[in-house]
């Protein structure tokens, strides 16, 4: 009692915030959003999902420059582990510049979908585009990529480890699983807990001492958030993403005369895909996984959607939104309260309105949204391994 | 002669008497057999009575779910054969980014697969049988 009284007193002498009552409304919305780390259970669709062989194979494969066709780009020359786990431009950069922003794998293992447009329906398959794109690695084929693997003693090696069996002499079956391996890694990459999941959970404990350690401005911004805000209408659960996707009122203009279709192009790009969930190299007997895929709408109102970001870390990703137009986290809170409706291919829908914040409040909103950002990296350093050949 | 053409219309007469009660019956029968499962959600219109449970009972933003549901018509006439199956949240103005897929069992059940809703808040079923639409809320959390 007196240790906690004291605490009281030192964090007002302090300026630390005392806790916000928050109304009972607003504490369930909170605490939808934890714990964290959220439960996850390995990929059905992907056989070695999880497994230690398998995500030390992707790892390797993640940092390899020889997958591309010209053996100069690699994974991490757009999802760089130092950059939050992506690249910090506008647009990514693979052999040229691409369309889109890049977006985080960090915490990638909760998505539905993979992409701004969703054009994945699994980590596999996203991690086998890049490969294939001549934009990002320089179009290289299923058989550079299974030649090199095949035909690499260090790699061989690893891949009969990982998978129980010699490479296959199928290249497109030897990509995909060189896809397997390589979501099997990024599975791995989970953000460290944050400012705001601290508060969280002592919420949840009613622990009002600990509630007050976080910053009265993240908590006036957490109740924009989850009040009038509504941003917790899409940035929903642990990872602060509904995994789904919405048109915000971001120019659709990658160029003069050509646009971004958003999800209406991802959705037709999945169902023409050969490696969607509805194809031969899905592992899941049960079906389930492939539910999404089967049962997935294209509506008009696509036209012009992008996937709902996850919001952890967000502070350090920025540009921000699918084509990286916007520089600052301010800026994008400043979108949403100057919200122009008439740019939206809505279709009659009412989620979005201009939420006309105060310059307090957008300060508030962007100090809640720093509050997300990892205290220490929750990902252990890479370990020297030794040789699979030669243990 | 007279008397054999009154027997024959007297059995005329018994035997439609008899197909329209055994038709009665039968009707009276498909009205008994179409009885709506216990324990579900029950939710009506003018013409028809339905009871639906989800699969799992609790639903979750973001995951997918199914329907199990029977419908009957009130007025003891075979059950539908056929029922469309969505969802949308009246206040946003927006329905499911999934289109749910109805299977018929017969005697009216039914099992709907591929429903997800995608955000909190108040969402409607929207079952539609035979151009009459029947509505329940569902709130989620």
């Amino acid at each position: 009692m007196r240790i906690g009284l004291l605490a009281l007193i030192l964090a007002a002498a302090t300026g630390i915030a005392h806790a916000i009552d928050f109304t009972p409304q607003e504490v369930r919305a909170i605490l939808r959003h934890g714990p964290w780390p959220a439960p996850w259970k390995p990929d059905p669709s992907n056989r070695v999902s999880g497994q230690a062989e398998a995500i030390a194979l992707g790892e390797k494969l993640f940092f390899e420059p020889r997958l591309s066709a010209k053996g100069g780009v690699l994974c991490a020359t757009c999802h760089v582990p130092y950059r939050g786990w992506q690249d910090g431009r506008g647009r990514g950069m693979g052999h040229v510049e691409v369309d889109r922003n890049t977006q985080s794998v960090l915490d990638v293992r909760w998505n539905r979908w993979f992409g701004w447009d969703g054009a994945g329906d699994s980590l596999w398959a996203q991690s086998i585009r890049p490969l294939l794109d001549a934009r990002e690695m320089g179009g290289g084929s299923a058989a550079h990529a299974a030649k090199f693997v095949r035909e690499d003693p260090e790699y061989a090696c690893r891949y009969t480890r990982a998978f129980g069996a010699e490479p296959p002499a199928d290249d497109e079956a030897l990509l995909v699983d060189i896809g397997k391996a390589l979501a099997a890694f990024q599975e791995t990459l989970v953000s460290g807990r944050a400012p705001f999941d601290d508060f969280r959970d002592a919420l949840e404990r009613a622990d009002k001492v600990a509630m007050a350690a976080y910053p009265a401005t993240a908590q006036r911004g957490l109740r924009i958030f989850v009040g009038k805000g509504n941003c917790d209408q899409c940035h929903v659960g642990p990872a602060f993403s509904n995994g789904e996707f919405h048109d915000i009122g971001i120019s659709h203009f990658i160029r003069r005369g050509e646009v971004d279709a958003g999800r209406h192009g991802g959705i037709q790009r999945l169902k023409a895909s050969r490696f969607n969930l509805l194809g031969r190299y899905n592992d899941d007997p049960s079906g389930n996984a492939a539910i999404k895929t089967k049962h997935v709408a294209i509506d008009h109102r696509n036209f012009g959607e992008f996937k709902v970001p996850v919001l952890r870390n967000v502070a350090r990703t920025a540009p921000y939104m699918h084509s990286g137009r916007i520089a600052t986290l301010t800026e994008a809170v400043r979108h949403y309260s100057d919200l122009n409706i008439d740019r939206l291919h809505a279709d009659g829908e009412a989620i979005l309105k201009p939420l006309k914040l105060s310059e307090q409040e957008i300060a508030d909103l962007v100090a809640f949204l720093e509050s997300l950002t990892e205290q220490r990296s929750a990902i252990a350093p890479p370990g020297i391994s030794a040789s699979c050949k030669n243990p | 002669m007279e008397k054999r053409r009154c027997a024959l219309r007297r059995t005329a007469e018994v035997q439609v008497r008899a197909v329209a009660a055994a038709a009665l019956f039968s009707t009276a029968l498909q009205g008994i057999a179409c009885e709506l499962p216990a324990g579900g959600n029950f939710v009506d219109s003018p013409r028809y009575s339905l009871s639906y449970r989800t699969q799992p009972a609790r639903i979750s933003v973001g995951e997918h779910f199914a329907l199990d549901f029977s419908v009957c018509a009130k007025d003891g006439r075979p059950p539908p054969g056929a029922v469309v199956v969505d969802a949308w949240m009246p206040a946003h103005k927006h329905g499911m980014n999934y289109k749910a897929e109805v299977k018929s069992y017969g005697g009216g059940r039914f099992y709907a697969t591929g429903l997800m809703f995608h955000m909190p808040g108040l969402w409607q079923f929207l079952f539609d049988i035979d151009g009459e639409r029947i509505a329940d809320n569902i709130p989620i959390e």
